[in-house]
């Protein structure tokens, strides 16, 4: 069986129609989902990469009109289900309903947002469920298990679960603990992304009996900084080809 | 307010974090919560407060400068005389006395002027802790001899280059490093803001000013007219204040960084300038954000009010009224350093400079049986370079290139 990748990508980045051309290599290359991360000047759950490429996604001028322009851009060319992950205040400033309406209007099937959580999430999650959206809860191994629960209860088909220590780009190790935990949330029938700093194909082989797909992110901003003359396309093209 | 955890003030405050945070910050509150109901902590920490710190700190009557400004009695609380230089001490005793009852082995916090880092790494010295400051890059070269301090201290001070490389990224950065540490570091946040229970936390270890200053208003039977702070992030106005928020009176005064003027990345006026309803940071409040949400950029020539957001419970504080914000300029503030040096003897920290500069306006316009009380929240001597420069250039400029000139030899 393949494994199923949840690619990561910031609008954006490293310019707009770059930014469009990796979502094409990464749709070309074979990934399940596509998540886009829409830039936030304070990016408090990333780590050194993904908050670099931010800042200069956000110089490359992107505004929120703009990442829903791009998701459009990439609907005329495919119809891979798409998440887009975001900071609260980007969606709270411009309006939770406003917001989700773009969501629903764009096609997007569903959201991250790691620090609206369950019980702060300003009506996030009820207002994405009325309108057929999935808003993603997310789960870190650290979380109590009466936490765990009142996470999971909810309807969502899907839990982002932060397997890593910290910050994302920092890779875990997968162990007993790491293993004990995802059959822990496996048994509340959720469909698990999973992120820990994957950037090689046997670290997804070590747990994808557990989940439903990894998350991959940062290992293709390291490819685009390395990419040199190459074509990006072709560069992360390749990348995800060899995770798959 | 007689609740100590309130986790929301209206519609500001709250714990806006990602899940792996939660952990933390829910022992962090039940700990502190527990430490508070303890008579041992509670002891504990005053005396540390008394031999360490060098509290009660004073409250001065400014008589030469009453007489100058022609209005109202000033007064002002020294809260500079503490050790290390700042009332950030205050929190940080509290907080470091608390992680090692926790059983934390490592400190790590955030600074902008370098304040909160110097009394942070004096305290984890005094303690016994290891201690890590992270540290904006500009906010480094502005405030080098506090970075001095803290190594000498034997902290570890970490330069934050993304973002702006000011103090709220090296809050971006400390949350990072507490996301991987927190089973043995505690995160020593040093502003009365950031996610619950951060906001009531530092409240509380700061109400000691406030209650000092309303033993001596009893004690002396001052009319006091208003009380008045400077406000960063606000953990000096918010513990200043905290006995007074619930009556009437005093009036409530909190000067912001009005910086170099109105535009955009020219101050840090959040209440008496454009502030915007949103979650950063951890926290509903009022920051200085674009059309798109964005944090935008800030200026203050005081690195400690130099910050986007202002804490949840003084921005509510500000709407419904209670206390009243004014907007003061770099140029204010330079001016007040030195009114204050040459008719006090006292040189003010660049950021209550701003408090003083307000309360200067203001005891003019107030009868002379009236009472107004400044809160130093720090001394100045950690701002020489920049006072030297901004006031005395060529001599200055001189002597650091015949020091550089000499050391070379």
């Amino acid at each position: 069986m393949k494994n199923r990748i949840m690619a990561h990508m910031v609008a954006f980045y490293p310019s707009r129609e770059k930014s469009l051309e990796t979502a094409r290599a990464l749709i070309d290359g074979g990934c399940t989902y596509l998540e886009v991360q829409f830039p936030f000047s304070d990016p408090t759950a990333d780590g050194p990469y993904i908050q670099e490429a931010c800042k200069q996604a956000l110089e490359k001028g992107f505004k929120i009109s703009g990442g829903f322009e791009l998701i459009g851009d990439i609907r005329t060319f495919s119809n891979i289900p798409i998440f887009i992950m975001c900071y609260a205040n980007t969606i709270f400033y411009y309006g939770i309903e406003q917001f989700l309406e773009c969501c629903v209007s764009g096609q997007v099937q569903g959201l991250i947002v790691p620090d609206l959580p369950v019980d702060y999430d300003e009506g996030l999650f009820e207002k994405s469920e009325c309108r057929g959206l999935e808003p993603v809860p997310v789960i870190a191994q650290s979380t109590k298990p009466d936490r765990l629960d009142m996470i999971l209860k909810g309807r969502s088909e899907f839990v982002y679960a932060a397997i890593r220590k910290g910050i994302t780009g920092s890779f875990t190790d997968i162990g007993e603990e790491n293993i004990q935990f995802l059959t822990k949330v496996d048994s509340f029938g959720k469909k698990i992304l999973a992120g820990f700093g994957i950037s090689e194909k046997h670290q997804i082989e070590a747990i994808s009996s557990w989940i439903h797909a990894a998350v991959v992110g940062t290992a293709f901003i390291k490819e685009i900084i390395h990419s040199g003359k190459a074509s990006i396309y072709n560069v992360i093209k390749k990348k995800i080809q060899s995770l798959i | 307010m007689d609740k100590i955890y309130n986790d929301f003030f209206g519609d500001f405050g709250g714990r806006y974090v990602a899940e792996v945070l939660r952990p933390a910050l829910d022992e962090l509150q039940d700990e502190w919560v527990d430490a508070m109901n303890s008579k041992d902590f509670r002891s504990e920490l005053d005396l540390m407060l008394t031999r360490f710190a060098g509290r009660p700190t004073p409250l001065m009557y400014a008589e030469n400068a009453t007489r100058v400004l022609g209005g109202a009695k000033v007064f002002i609380k020294l809260e500079g005389l503490s050790n290390t230089g700042a009332h950030k001490i205050n929190n940080v005793l509290g907080q470091a006395l608390l992680a090692k009852r926790m059983g934390k082995r490592r400190i790590i916090a955030e600074t902008g002027a370098g304040q909160h880092g110097v009394a942070t790494a004096s305290v984890c010295a005094k303690l016994g802790l290891e201690c890590t400051v992270y540290m904006g890059e500009v906010d480094i070269k502005r405030q080098r001899p506090n970075v001095f301090w803290m190594e000498l201290y034997g902290a570890k001070v970490v330069p934050v280059s993304g973002g702006q490389a000011t103090l709220k990224d090296a809050v971006n950065e400390a949350l990072r490093d507490w996301a991987g540490s927190f089973k043995d570091t505690h995160y020593l946040l040093g502003s009365a803001l950031g996610p619950s229970p951060y906001p009531d936390m530092v409240r509380e270890f700061q109400s000691v000013i406030g209650k000092e200053v309303q033993r001596e208003i009893e004690q002396q039977k001052l009319d006091v007219e208003a009380l008045v702070a400077c406000v960063g992030g606000g953990s000096n106005a918010i513990g200043f204040f905290h006995p007074f928020i619930d009556t009437e009176n005093p009036r409530l005064i909190g000067a912001e960084a009005g910086g170099k003027g109105k535009g955009v990345g020219e101050h840090a006026s959040r209440m008496s300038g454009e502030g915007k309803l949103g979650i950063v940071h951890g926290y509903k409040s009022l920051f200085l954000l674009d059309e798109d949400g964005q944090v935008q950029p800030t200026h203050s020539i005081s690195a400690g009010l130099d910050y986007p957001g202002i804490g949840p419970q003084l921005a509510n504080l500000g709407i419904k009224g209670r206390v009243e914000f004014t907007r003061v300029m770099d140029s204010e503030a330079l001016e007040a350093v030195q009114f204050f040096a040459k008719h006090e003897g006292l040189v003010f920290a660049l950021e209550p400079a701003h408090a003083g500069a307000a309360a200067m306006k203001l005891a003019g316009e107030l009868p002379q049986d009236k009472s107004i009380i400044v809160n130093m929240s720090g001394r100045g001597e950690k701002d020489l370079f920049i006072l030297a420069r901004s006031l005395d250039r060529q001599k200055w400029y001189s002597f650091l290139r015949s020091e550089v000139k000499g050391n070379e030899k």
